[in-house]
């Protein structure tokens, strides 16, 4: 970025650099917070985050790179987290139900007995 | 020539930067609340507003051209995206949570609008006291809220 111009180039450069360090600072609070979070759906927010964040970086990149088709991956990425969280909420609730069914139908037969 | 580049850089900047520090807000938001429906508050704010500010800050340092455009479809897929996930994950703690009265409270609606009818009639004169006592009185209340909190 910024070629042609004195200065331009280097100020490119630092700005960049220092985004993407910080961005960096904030996934990995992002995953002590997956670690942490005491429920499933504290951990699916976090994971959510965290796409957002690698989103950014990878805008990031393919300007800092000069190389567009990275903003493809990028795109790509926001369809894929999106179904991520899409699959494992369902997967979480049918698991739950199931459960519960389960743990109700005992009972009814304790019941009967 | 170059002070167009110069400015285009700055605004670039100054929008990418306000973009951090949304992302910022929100990691503050989701540590220091204590319940997942809460922090999801937090966490849509960085999903739009974040990102939005972000990419289009890097829109504006790349001019238009083909990338920029992509760079824009990201920002509208997560538009539509980011409230449909936290339905999902809203649906999901409501169904799967077993001790609901610890972290909120049930109403059903035909309660809430006869609370709210009396608290209106409650207030419509309440108000008149208040606008006739406004200078002196006005002030009392706030100073015991504060000592509340």
């Amino acid at each position: 970025m910024g070629e042609g111009v004195p200065g331009l180039a280097s100020a490119y450069t630092i700005l960049f650099t220092a985004a993407l360090i910080f961005l960096a600072i904030l996934l990995v609070l992002c995953l002590i917070r997956a670690i942490i979070g005491p429920r499933v759906a504290d951990r699916l927010v976090a994971v959510n985050m965290m796409g957002t964040i690698v989103m950014v970086i990878i805008a990031i990149l393919a300007l800092m790179l000069q190389e567009g088709y990275l903003v493809d991956i990028c795109l790509i990425y926001a369809m894929i987290s999106f179904l991520a969280v899409i699959v494992l909420t369902k997967v979480y609730m049918g698991v739950y139900l199931e459960r519960q069914n389960h743990a109700d139908g005992k009972e009814q037969e304790n019941g009967d007995n | 020539m170059e002070i167009i580049k110069w400015l285009q850089f700055l605004i670039g900047a100054v929008l990418l930067l306000l973009g951090l520090g949304i992302f910022t807000v929100e990691m503050i938001g989701v540590y220091r609340f204590h319940y997942v429906l809460n922090r999801m508050h937090a966490a849509a704010m960085g999903d739009t507003l974040g990102i939005g500010f972000c990419l289009v800050g890097l829109i504006v340092m790349n001019g238009l051209n083909l990338t920029s455009l992509k760079l824009f479809l990201v920002v509208a897929f997560l538009w539509f995206s980011s409230p449909t996930s936290s339905h999902l994950i809203a649906r999901l703690e409501v169904t799967t949570d077993t001790e609901k009265e610890k972290h909120y409270r049930e109403v059903p609606l035909a309660e809430l609008e006869k609370e709210m009818e009396e608290r209106k009639a409650d207030s419509s004169v309440e108000a008149e006291d208040f606008l006739t006592q406004e200078g002196s009185a006005g002030k009392e209340p706030r100073e015991n809220l504060g000592q509340e909190a």
